[in-house]
This record gives structure tokens, C-alpha cells and sequence, in this order.
């Protein structure tokens, strides 16, 4: 019962903190790893790898525990972490800086990140791209306008993921750097194409990694050196503000192959196997000979859907009896799927040597390609490099490719539910979800959270709740997608406090209280502050 | 002196003869009491008496030597330095108000006794309800039922004191007023407050007023919150209310148990049980202690003594340290240190004062090298309070090393310098604890506190992120933005902000729906309203509202309300823009009532136009089951609080806005109760229904220390700019800080004082605004006089002001250079410096400059 007094303070029950302590068990999988062997071809090369990559595991892990006596580290891998929770983290808006000397507007970033710390949030993410750093000629870079937003983070206490972005963006536009761009119209090899001879000049294609394409240079050997210079660039950051790199994979980032085109609509389109540039198709052609069937590598497979077709339209993906099922599908969708797989070690085990004098985590992030989930074939993953079936966990092979190199895996669409997707799609983001998760949790591999994207959706954000608060086993981190004007509208913003302040925190003394004030590290917020 | 040698066999004599304890602490009580109201003026031999007895208790473990040393020492012994403080403190009281309802002596009759406990001024602010009236207001209870020492106030209420009556039960002095009253009369219900003149404070049931009814149906389709069926005080949810100024729990479910033993009952009609409830108060009372603390200094030793004396009877636990130079660094000081000492973050030392045997009090005893020149030290109290000297630490000079031969210590230097970066960080972390602590209540207080202003602070930053994202979208090439900008008329006003100069009148005030025609009696005014120079009127609410002064809204679309029909407000409104006024709606946007009960009996369904569901109210007040998003703000508790995070509300209230700017004319708004959403919805609300001008009423809840008024009110300033900073600028706030600053918890200026109100709203910056009743009163001329100064000086809402005197009985300041203005009785001439100031207005306790 209240008894309060007229004029003065109105009054405001502190709700009884509820508060749930969570455990967390480090996951350390030291049993042999059974591989699904079943229907699936397996090169010779690739066991060998494997069992070299068993001898690197066991190398990082000794350079960790090294790190790990540093305070700034946070265990990653096989390690065994904390029992705080899900740390959280704000994406920049991805023009922050669009033409490497300005910030776009700084700021709105100053207020915003001052909110995000009073919030007590851990971080934000700020994507660094190639084509604004390197942009005009290869080997000269322009950190500026990054170190200066970087040192706005350190200043108000944040701390950063950075992800160093090889693609390019649609919206808002950042493309690859210019003297890429100019090199891939004499050498139009460089980029993916399609079965239609289409070109997707969004990132460089994986089959080119290791050739000379760029002035002589390897992609692999340009983006080694931008990583380099990053790392000198910031080397007074790493490990105490920049405590996370990420590599990007592939198209926006993630580890797949751009099998549907950026302007159809995601939900519906199969998407198509990008192995049409004369690189995929050599190599295609030599491991179809290496594996005695010469004529399996003329070409890509003739009886897929086109991208507006339905799966279903043509044989490959067919539910029952469809090609993906048979020794050709399983051929080449193994070596599809690998050659993914290799272009992401490529990239991270170039990270982890780059970084391997820092603190700093890697990260590398894989695409959530939940339509057609239901279906035997999955073949939206299927386009898109994964090789994940009914008969065939494709996400085995990639977090053990994550594993291998110590990296922690970004998944994004935890703010997609199974209910909001259209029924037609046979989609499912949610088992997609658990499925890597589990993968990533057999093989030691921790996850990072991501939304898709800001919408007015309230299920997002309950979503996200979800799966941070209920389901947050193996999640380490979660990155919201990402400040701007929506994110900081009235429509969606106070959601978004309510959502950080309602998640629990452990408990601190009564005596920390004259830190850094920020609402999560004071116990459980009363939540809205309202009277009850 | 004596006790530095004693202090360690003090120790032991305690530890090992625990005894003999008792005994010294006997003697000790002895002597204090004999001194305890002159203690400024203490002798050191009156100290040294005090002494003597510790000497016995030292002697009782046999060292002889120690024992003749300080019989020698006290008698040679000098007091350095001995100094009372005064301690002002707050205590809390806790007490509980008692209300009974039972047969009277008389047979015939019923009596209920509202009681309190504790010391106090009290008074019973009460009314009631008669069978036949619908409305929640108080009538005056008939003659008969008034008991002697009534005062009517108004005509609706009655205060009657309480008076020291009887022993309760447990034989405490009780504070009771009994009223007797005949159940066949037509009384409804009892309302009441009670009210301790001694502090000002009025306590309440739940934030609302305690009410006792006798009629079941009342609550059916009444505003009344959490009423459940029956009979009995409505029993609230258990829990404790962290007030600011008070809290309070429920002590006893008894009272509740009895309540809604009843409310299962069947209460169809008048029934008359008799029961007992009490709520737990606590009242916070002002304590006055002091503080002694004497130095001496012991010639052989040469160490110094501080003891530390306080009649404080709690627990004090003395956080203290040396300093070497006058910087007032604080040092830890080596060993020994009295009992009940521990490091507190190795930076300085805290040690508990013991109790005096007497109870009255603890003191301390501290033994200190002579290297040190100054003890300081701050208080914690048991409940984690802390006391210092006016904001400072205590600081307690020592006689200084260089009156007596003494080697200068050895100290390695680093360490010297590592112990002052400790000390430094020492220092500022008691600093803050004293200074962040000693203002709030508690630490609970300070949590919320600080949450809310972290919040307060989370929306202004975002809000402004959000301004400078949505502003930057790149809809327009560089070459149209330029284009567009050379096409701009310099703007004059920006939306809802008027021009700056505009001079608020209330047009209504509490009881105008009384009349029935208000409408039409403000008709008749316009006219003069204008010529006084006001630009603007604020009208009452015109929806049909369930509380007859129309803060309680149902359908938004009806506008007969109290105050007259929709034709006669159109009339009105036309009326003032004839005369140059305009005028401002007074809309209700944060709750509205409803019109149905959704099927748990709950009143959540809305009829009329807006026939909204439960989704469109807020889903954390379990009183109303809404549906909808969790409040972005505070909610108000008697009346459905209203989702605006869902877009058909949005567009709904939208849509009556801009209604009620084509239909009816106003030019603008003035928000009700805005705390109530988050800012950016009104920005909102602003923005499609363009008003010329809006003021947000955003009341909260101002800062006291020490149950007064802390007389910074910045931080709640600071929340009132950061709500208008979250609308964007579009909409003004009232000053309702300087509004609470004068009006000092009470919902109009003091009575007498309201001049001396007028005459800073009205040379300061801000919109001012002024009541009606006032308008129409004996403060006419003087009121007018100022308005005309204010637009003579052209003094506008952003005028800059420079506060050339802050005292306790005069404030004055200097607003644009041009007006200079006096408030209280103390003294203050402006300045003669490059302006020449010429006497224009005053009156009682306040004068009114103009720059020539």
C-alpha cells in the first residue's frame, strides 16, 4: 500500500529485480569429429587439410592461452566464457564515413553513441570498407576519418567491433575501390557470373583469391596488406578499444556466394549457382577430371530454376528424385560448397596471422538463408554455396572452418520469426538458427548475434528478446543493425531501450555504484520507471 | 595527553576484561551528562574528568606504569583545540495512521477515528459524498457530523485537527480525530488526507485520497482506481513506495485481510462494518545534534589525541585520515588505531564510534603522530547518510611538530607520492559519496534517481540523433538544397513555438465548470483580456469528460462539456481571434476513459468515434489490461493510459487534432500530462496538426534535501528542456520549475506571495502565464504594470538573464540588460554602471527596475 505526499514526489515502485542467473558451460569438444560422411564426397585434399588444420587448432590454442591472461581478451572458441550476459553491440550507420576524409553526420554518432554507452551497451560495430580506404590506388589507404571515429568511441568508453569490408554496398552506395572497378573492366573474370553470363561486381570472386588479378597482386595478398595497415593504423586500439575484427566473406559480408540477385526479393528466389566465370568453371573442370568425371565439369547444372522460377519448377531441387540427390548433385554441390568453404579459411586464417600479435577476436560471418528451409533440398542455402540438406549438415564443415581458426561466427535474422515469414516460402529462420547453433556449439565456435535489419515490426525486436533472453545458448554478443534515423525514431528507439534495459545483467556490489552510471550496470532498471 | 598512551590498553582492558566495560562507560555517562549542554564551552579540566574514569578501567589491568604516566600527562596536558558542530540531519520517524470505523457510543451512531502516532501537527482534510452525487468530488459532510475545531474550507471540504487523545493499545501517544456520523444520513463516502502543518506534508492513500465508502455501487463506472467490491479503505498492492520525501508500507495486513474478507461479501447496499487498518508512515523530522572533538597533546609522547564526541544515537562510523600539509590531502596514518577500525579501500580508515553507556551518544579516540598537521574526517550514519562540515570535510587542525622537537620522519619518497595519488582518489570518492549521498534519501532514492535522469538523458540524446539522421536523408542533390534554401523566407516562428513574446492567460481555473456557461462568462472578458496585453488564452478541456473539469476525457469527438457546448466554444474561440487573441485547447492525450467493460469487468473498451480497443492502451498498468506497448513515460494511474507507439492511435489523434483546428479554431495546444509519453510522439502530434504555438505541462517531481525544497532545481529544469528537445523544438514546456519553486508544493503561489510570483514569471524569460483569478483580483494594476514593462522591454521567452543576488531573503537578477528585478524583503540596488536605472514598478516584497 502507498501512502504518498500531495505535491511532493510523485512516487515509483522499484520492481523486485528479476533476475536470471545464467551459467554458462564453455563447450570444449575433444571427441573425434564424426563427418557425415553419407552421401558426400570428400576430396583427397580436403581430409589432408583437415588433419593439418587439427595440428593449427592445437597451435592457436596455445597462443590464446597466452592472451587470455590479458584482461581484455575474451575467450573465444573452445574457451569456456563468463556467466555475464549477451554483450550488446550497435552497428554505425554503414556511410559513416563514405569518402574517407568526413564523417557523416558526427554528431548525430556523438549523441548516439552517448546514449548507446548511458544504456550500457558494450559496444557498437563499425564497418571499415575497402572502397573508401583504398580507394583510389592499390597500397594507399586513408584511416583518418575511421581513427576519428574510432577515438569518439574510445572516448565516451565504448568498445568496437570493426569489420573490414571487401564488398561493396548497394544502399547506400559504396563500391569496391575504383582501380578494382577500372582492373575488372579489362579482366572481367574477377567477378562472379551466372549461368546467364550476368556479373556480379559487388565483391571479387572466390576463384580468383590466389591469382595475380590485381596489378600483379592476389586478392588475398591485397586484403592481407589492407589488414595489415589496418593493424598499424590502429595498433594503439587493438585489444583495448577494437576488441573484435570481422572479415567479410563474400557478398555483404557473408560467407556465400551471391546466388540471388540484390533486387529480387529474398523470401522467394532460389537464387543460382555463380560458378560461370571462366576461373570457377577452370577449376570446376579440374576437380570434375581429379574425380573421374570429366563431363560433370563442362558446366554448371542445366536443370535449376532461374531466379524468378519457383524451386520446384525444374528437376534439380524437386522434392523427391530431384538431380541435387543424385552422385551429380552430390559432386557438385561438395565442391561448390567447398570451394566456399575454402575462400572463407583463406580469409580468416589471413586474419589470424595479420592479428595474431593482437588481442583482438576474429569474426567471420555466414548468411542465414531461411527460405525453402523446409524443403528436402534447402536449395536457397544450396545457391548460396551451403551444402545443407536434408541428408547433409553444410554447417559441420563451416564452423569446423571456423573452429580451425579460432574465430567466432556472426549470424544474422535473429529478429526473424518463423511466424513472420510468408507461409509459401516454406521458411523457417528459426530452426536455420538452432541448426547452426548447434554446429557451432559441437565445434567450440561461439555466436554473434545480428538483427537483418531496423523495421517498425515489433515481432523483430520480441524476436530478438527471444532469442537473447530465452534461447541465448551459444550467443556471445548481439549486434543491432544499425543507428540511423530509424533506429533512433520514436517508433523504434524506446522499443529498443525497453528490450537492452529488460535483459539481465549480474548483479553488481552496492558498492560500484559511482563508476561509469550507465542503466544497465545499476541492477535491473525498473523497467519504464513507471508507478505500479 | 593521557589517552594516547592509553589507547592501547583501552584495547585490551576491553578485549580481555570485557567487565569492566560496563563500568567505565558508567562513569563516562556520569560525566557527560553533566556536560552535555555545554559542551562549546567545556573545560579541558571537564575533559579531563572524563578521562579519569578510563584511567580506572586502565588501572584494573594492572599496569601500574602506564597507569602514573598519564596521571601525570593529564595534569600537564594542554587542549589544543575543541570546536561543536552543529549536525543538522534528517531522521526518520516511522509511525502509522490508524483509521477505524465502529458503533459509536452512541448506539445510534458510527464512528470513524482517524489516528497518527507520531508528533505532529496534524489535520484531517476531509469531505464526502452523498448518496445521489455521481462525481468524485467532495462535498462538505452536514453540521452535525463536523466535529468541534472544524474549519470549512471552500465548499467542499472540512479541516479538522487532530488532537493528543488517548494511549493506542501499545501506550503510545496517539493523534485522533473521531467522527461521529448517522448512518440513515445520505453519505456516500469519506474522503480524506491528513496533513502535518508542521512540515507542510499531506500524506495520501496510494496517491489519491484515502477514501471510505459505504455504497458498493460507487466505484461501478467511477474513475476510481483499483477499487474493489466491498467495504473498507481499498486495499492497495502490497509494496513499498520509494518516495522522495516519505515512505511508507503497509505494516499491518490485518486492516486488508478484514477488507476483502468483506469485499467477498455481497454488498448491494448500504452496510455499516465496523474495522481497523493502518498505514505505515514515516515522517522525516529534523534532528539537531553536535559534535565535539578536542585535541590535546601529550609533551611526552608527543603524539596528539583527537576525541570525537556526538549525541547522535546511531550507529556513526568515522571515515577519516591525516593530512601533512594545508592541502587537506588525506593520508592513512600509521598505526595503532582505536577499535573498530578497518581500511576502507586502503585509502582511508573508518572506525565505528563507541556507544556511551548512557546511550545519548558515541565518541572516538584517535592517537596521532605529531607529523600530521590536520585530522579530517566526514560521518556515516547507520543508514548510510553521511555528514560533513557544510560540504566540506571536518577538518581538525593539530598542533603542529614544529612546537616541539621531533625528528622529521623518514618516508621514502615514492611511496609518498604513491600514497597522495591514493589519497587524492580517496578523497574525491568520500566527496562524492558525502555530496551525491547526503542529497537523496537513501541509496535506493539516489538508484532510481539516477536511472531516471540516465533515461531522461538517453531520450534527449537519441532524440537528437534522430533529428540529425532524419534531417541528413539524402532526398535532395546538393545543388536543390542550396536552391531551396535561397527560396526560404527568413522564418519568423517556427512551428508550435509562437514568437517568443507571447503572455499566457489561464483562462479558467479549478472550479469554472461550475457555472455551466463558462464559455460564455469568458465571452465577455475577451475584449479586456487583450487590451491587458495577453496574446494568448489557454481554454479549458472541451471534451466530455468524466471528471467535471475535464481532465478526465471519454469520447474526444463530444465537446459539451461542463464548461458549455461546442457551439458556444466556437462562438468563444471566434470571439478571441476577433479581439487578437489566440488560443490554445487544453488536450488530454496521455489517458482517456472508457466507455465499456471488456469481459473481466475491466473498463477498457472505448466507445464513440475512437471506438479503440484494449491495444490502445498502455500495457503496464495493471489496473486497465491494456493490450498495447509498455508507456513511454510515466503513467497516471485513475484513468486508461493511452498506447501512443500504435499507429491507429497516432493517426486517430492526429485526425482530432487537426479537427479541432478546423472545426472548433484553436490555434494551438497545451498538453496535459506530458510526462506521460515520450516527446517525440508529441513532435508527432505537432507536426500534423501545426499549431501556431503548444506548451507541454510537465510536472514532476522536484528535488528536496532534507525536506525542504533544494532550491537547485536544474535537474528538473535540465528534464523539461530535454522533453522539449525530444519534440524537436516544436512545442514550449511550462516553466512549471519556477512554477513549483513558488507555488512550493501547493497548487497555486502562496497565498500572498502571488505578486512577488508575477513579478519574476513576468520579467523573465519563458512564457508566462497567468491565472485568471488573478487577473480579475486586486493584483489587476500590478499585474498589468508588469505585462506592459515586460513588452515595453521586448523580454521574450529566450531573454537571457544574470542573477545579481541569491540570498536567503532577496533573489534579484538583471534580465537582458534591461529589466532588473527584485524579489524578497533583503536589500539590492542595480548596479550603477553603464546603465542608469530608473525605479518602475513595486509593491509587497519585490521592485521592478527598467535600464534608461
Amino acid at each position: 500500500m502507498e501512502v504518498s505526499v500531495i505535491g511532493r514526489s510523485t512516487s515509483c515502485s522499484s520492481s523486485s529485480a528479476n533476475k536470471i542467473v545464467r551459467s554458462k558451460l564453455g563447450f570444449c569438444d575433444l571427441k573425434p569429429r564424426i563427418l557425415p560422411a553419407k552421401n558426400r564426397l570428400f576430396f583427397g585434399w580436403k581430409r589432408q587439410r583437415c588433419s593439418k588444420a587439427g595440428i593449427r587448432l592445437v597451435l592457436k590454442t596455445s597462443i590464446r592461452s597466452e592472451a587470455v591472461n590479458s584482461e581484455t581478451v575474451r575467450p573465444c572458441g573452445a574457451g569456456s566464457r563468463s556467466t555475464s550476459g549477451v554483450k550488446l553491440f550497435v552497428g554505425f550507420p554503414l556511410d559513416a564515413v563514405s569518402d574517407g576524409k568526413t564523417i557523416n553526420n558526427s554528431r548525430a554518432i556523438a549523441a548516439g553513441i552517448k546514449a548507446l554507452k548511458m544504456l550500457g551497451l558494450e559496444g557498437v560495430e563499425l564497418p571499415i570498407w575497402w572502397g573508401v580506404v583504398e580507394k583510389e590506388a592499390m597500397g594507399s589507404y586513408e584511416w583518418s576519418s575511421y581513427r576519428a571515429l574510432v577515438e569518439m568511441v574510445a572516448k565516451v568508453g565504448l568498445k568496437l567491433r570493426v569489420s573490414l569490408c571487401f564488398h561493396a554496398s548497394r544502399q547506400p552506395q559504396i563500391p569496391l575501390p575504383e582501380w578494382v572497378m577500372q582492373i575488372g573492366e579489362t579482366q572481367p573474370a574477377i567477378f562472379f557470373k551466372d549461368r546467364s553470363g550476368q556479373q556480379y561486381k559487388d565483391c571479387i570472386s572466390l576463384a580468383v583469391d590466389d591469382l595475380p588479378v590485381l596489378n600483379g597482386k592476389s586478392p588475398i595478398q591485397v586484403y592481407q596488406q589492407f589488414c595489415e595497415s589496418f593493424n598499424s593504423a590502429f595498433s594503439d586500439f587493438m585489444g583495448s578499444t577494437i576488441m573484435d575484427v570481422s572479415m567479410s566473406l563474400g557478398p555483404n559480408g557473408e560467407l556465400r556466394y551471391p546466388s540471388y540477385p540484390a533486387k529480387s526479393s529474398q523470401s522467394f528466389s532460389v537464387g543460382e549457382f555463380q560458378c560461370y566465370d571462366e576461373n570457377m568453371l577452370a577449376i570446376l573442370k579440374q576437380y570434375a577430371e581429379a574425380s573421374g568425371n570429366p563431363y560433370w565439369g563442362l558446366s554448371g547444372p542445366h536443370d535449376t530454376p532461374n531466379y524468378d522460377q519457383s524451386p520446384m519448377a525444374s528437376n534439380f531441387f524437386r522434392e523427391h528424385g530431384g538431380s541435387w540427390e543424385t552422385p551429380y548433385g552430390n559432386f557438385f554441390l561438395s565442391w561448390y560448397s567447398s570451394q566456399l568453404v575454402s575462400h572463407g579459411d583463406r580469409l580468416l586464417s589471413l586474419a589470424s596471422s595479420v592479428f595474431s600479435d593482437t588481442s583482438v577476436i576474429l569474426s567471420g560471418k555466414i548468411p542465414l538463408m531461411h527460405s525453402w528451409y523446409k524443403t528436402r533440398s534447402h536449395p536457397s542455402e544450396l545457391t548460396a554455396g551451403i551444402y545443407n540438406t536434408i541428408n547433409c549438415n553444410g554447417y559441420e564443415a563451416i564452423a569446423e572452418m571456423f573452429a580451425r581458426n579460432s574465430c567466432k561466427m556472426i549470424v544474422p535474422g535473429l529478429d526473424l520469426s518463423d511466424e513472420s515469414q510468408p507461409q509459401e516460402s516454406l521458411s523457417s529462420p528459426e530452426l536455420l538458427l538452432a541448426q547452426i547453433k548447434q554446429a557451432c556449439r559441437k565445434h567450440g565456435v561461439e555466436v554473434c548475434g545480428q538483427n537483418t535489419l531496423v523495421s517498425g515490426d515489433p515481432r523483430g525486436l520480441e524476436q530478438i528478446k527471444k532469442n537473447l533472453v530465452n534461447d541465448n545458448e551459444g550467443l556471445n554478443s548481439f549486434t543491432f543493425q544499425r543507428m540511423g534515423a530509424e533506429f533512433f525514431s520514436p517508433q523504434y528507439f524506446p522499443s529498443f531501450t525497453k528490450l537492452v534495459t529488460s535483459l539481465d545483467q549480474p548483479e553488481l556490489g552496492s558498492d560500484d555504484l559511482k563508476g561509469t552510471e550507465s542503466l544497465r550496470s545499476m541492477r535491473r532498471l525498473n523497467f519504464g520507471l513507471q508507478k505500479s | 595527553m593521557s589517552a594516547v598512551a592509553l589507547e592501547p590498553l583501552l584495547h585490551k582492558s576491553y578485549r580481555q576484561n570485557p567487565r569492566f566495560r560496563p563500568r567505565s562507560l558508567k562513569t563516562k555517562h556520569f560525566s557527560l551528562s553533566c556536560s552535555s549542554n555545554k559542551r562549546l564551552s567545556n573545560s579541558s579540566s571537564t575533559f579531563c574528568n572524563f578521562k579519569t574514569p578510563i584511567v580506572h578501567s586502565a588501572k584494573a589491568t594492572s599496569t601500574d606504569t602506564a597507569f602514573l604516566e598519564t596521571q601525570e600527562n593529564e595534569t600537564s596536558s594542554d587542549t589544543f583545540f575543541k570546536e561543536t558542530f552543529h549536525l543538522k540531519r534528517i531522521q526518520k520517524v516511522e509511525g502509522k495512521i490508524s483509521v477505524r470505523l465502529r458503533r459509536g457510543d452512541d448506539k445510534e451512531k458510527w464512528q470513524l477515528s482517524v489516528g497518527c502516532n507520531l508528533h505532529g501537527n496534524w489535520i484531517l482534510h476531509w469531505g464526502v459524498n452523498y448518496i445521489d452525487d455521481v462525481g468524485s468530488e467532495w462535498d462538505q459532510p452536514p453540521l452535525e457530523m463536523r466535529p468541534a475545531g472544524s474549519v470549512p474550507i471552500k465548499d467542499y471540504a472540512i479541516e479538522t485537527p487532530l488532537t493528543k487523545s488517548s494511549l493506542d493499545l501499545e501506550g503510545e501517544m496517539l493523534h485522533e480525530v473521531k467522527i461521529d456520523f448517522n448512518p440513515d444520513s445520505e453519505i456516500a463516502a469519506i474522503n480524506f488526507v491528513l496533513k502535518d502543518e508542521e512540515t507542510g506534508s499531506w500524506y495520501q492513500h496510494r496517491g489519491r485520497d484515502f477514501k471510505v465508502p459505504f455504497l458498493d455501487y460507487l466505484h461501478h463506472g467511477s474513475n476510481v482506481v483499483g477499487a474493489k467490491r466491498g467495504f473498507g479503505i481499498w486495499p492497495g498492492a502490497l509494496g513499498q513506495l520509494s518516495n522522495i520525501l516519505i515512505k511508507t508500507e503497509v505494516s499491518s495486513p490485518k486492516g486488508q485481510d478484514g477488507g476483502s474478507e468483506i469485499s467477498g461479501s455481497d454488498m448491494q447496499s448500504r452496510r455499516f462494518e465496523g474495522f481497523y487498518e493502518e498505514y505505515a508512515i514515516v515522517k522525516e523530522v529534523p534532528v539537531d545534534n553536535t559534535l565535539s572533538i578536542s585535541v590535546n597533546k601529550c609533551p611526552e609522547t608527543a603524539k596528539n589525541n583527537v576525541y570525537l564526541e556526538t549525541d547522535i544515537p546511531e550507529d556513526v562510523v568515522v571515515h577519516w585520515g591525516v593530512c601533512k600539509g594545508t592541502d587537506k590531502k588525506w593520508y592513512i596514518p600509521p598505526g595503532p588505531y582505536p577499535p573498530e577500525t578497518k581500511a576502507f579501500k586502503n585509502k582511508a580508515l573508518r572506525t565505528q564510534l563507541q556507544f556511551k553507556e548512557d546511550g545519548l551518544g558515541s565518541w572516538g579516540s584517535f592517537t596521532l603522530d605529531e607529523e600530521f598537521i590536520g585530522f579530517l574526517f566526514v560521518l556515516k550514519l547507520s543508514d548510510n547518510s553521511w555528514l560533513n562540515d557544510k560540504g566540506s570535510d571536518f577538518y581538525v587542525p593539530l598542533p603542529s611538530s614544529g612546537n616541539l622537537p621531533a625528528s622529521s620522519p623518514p618516508q621514502v619518497s615514492g611511496e609518498e607520492t604513491d600514497q597522495r595519488a591514493y589519497t587524492d582518489e580517496i578523497i574525491n570518492e568520500i566527496r562524492n559519496l558525502v555530496s551525491d549521498i547526503s542529497l537523496e534519501k537513501s541509496r535506493k532514492a539516489k538508484t532510481k534517481e539516477a536511472q531516471e535522469s540516465i533515461l531522461q538523458e538517453i531520450e534527449k540524446l537519441a532524440a537528437e540523433a534522430y533529428s540529425i539522421f532524419r534531417s541528413s536523408i539524402p532526398t535532395f542533390t546538393e545543388a536543390t538544397v542550396a536552391e531551396l534554401e535561397t527560396q526560404k523566407p527568413p522564418a519568423k516562428f517556427c512551428s508550435g513555438t509562437g514568437t517568443g513574446f507571447e503572455i499566457l492567460c489561464q483562462g479558467f481555473n479549478w472550479e469554472s465548470h461550475k457555472s455551466g456557461r463558462w464559455y460564455m462568462e469568458l465571452y465577455e472578458k475577451a475584449e479586456e483580456l487583450s487590451s491587458l496585453g495577453f496574446t494568448v488564452v489557454w481554454l479549458p478541456p472541451p471534451t466530455e469528460s468524466v471528471s467535471p473539469e475535464g481532465y478526465m476525457p471519454k469520447d474526444l469527438y463530444n465537446l459539451n462539456s461542463r464548461y458549455g457546448n461546442i457551439e458556444e466554444l466556437k462562438a468563444l474561440v471566434k470571439r478571441f481571434h476577433e479581439v487578437g487573441i489566440i488560443v490554445l485547447g487544453d488536450v488530454v492525450l496521455n489517458h482517456r476513459c472508457a466507455h465499456y467493460q471488456n469481459k473481466n469487468g475491466v473498463w477498457n473498451i472505448f466507445g464513440g468515434r475512437l471506438n479503440w480497443d484494449d491495444c490502445a492502451i498502455v500495457a503496464d498498468d495493471p489496473h486497465f489490461q491494456g493490450r498495447g506497448n509498455k508507456s513511454s513515460g510515466d503513467n497516471f494511474h485513475a484513468a486508461p493510459n493511452i498506447d501512443h507507439s500504435q499507429d491507429f492511435v497516432r493517426k486517430d489523434i492526429k485526425e482530432w487534432l487537426c479537427w479541432l483546428r478546423e472545426e472548433i479554431g484553436y490555434d494551438g495546444w497545451r498538453l496535459d500530462f506530458v510526462r506521460g509519453f515520450w516527446g517525440g510522439y508529441v513532435k508527432d502530434y505537432l507536426d500534423a496538426s501545426e499549431p501556431y504555438f503548444a506548451v507541454g505541462e510537465y510536472w514532476d517531481s522536484l528535488g528536496y534535501t532534507y525536506g525542504e525544497m533544494d532550491h537547485n532545481q536544474d535537474a528538473h529544469r535540465q528534464r523539461i528542456i530535454d522533453w522539449i528537445n525530444a519534440a524537436s523544438g516544436t512545442a514550449g514546456a511550462f516553466d512549471v520549475t519556477t512554477k513549483g519553486i513558488l507555488h512550493s508544493g501547493h497548487w497555486r503561489f502562496p497565498s500572498g506571495k502571488e505578486m512577488q510570483g508575477y513579478a519574476y514569471i513576468l520579467t523573465h524569460p519563458g512564457t508566462p502565464s497567468v491565472f485568471y483569478d488573478h487577473i480579475f483580483s486586486h493584483y489587476k494594476s500590478e499585474i498589468l504594470a508588469l505585462i506592459s514593462l515586460r513588452n515595453r522591454n521586448k523580454i521574450h521567452c529566450r531573454s537571457t538573464v544574470k542573477i545579481a543576488k541569491a540570498e536567503s531573503d532577496v533573489y534579484a537578477a538583471i534580465i537582458d540588460e534591461k529589466v532588473a528585478v527584485k524579489i524578497g524583503p533583503g536589500h539590492f540596488e542595480p548596479p550603477s554602471g553603464s546603465q542608469n536605472w530608473s525605479f518602475a514598478i513595486e509593491g509587497k516584497d519585490y521592485k521592478v527596475w527598467e535600464a534608461s
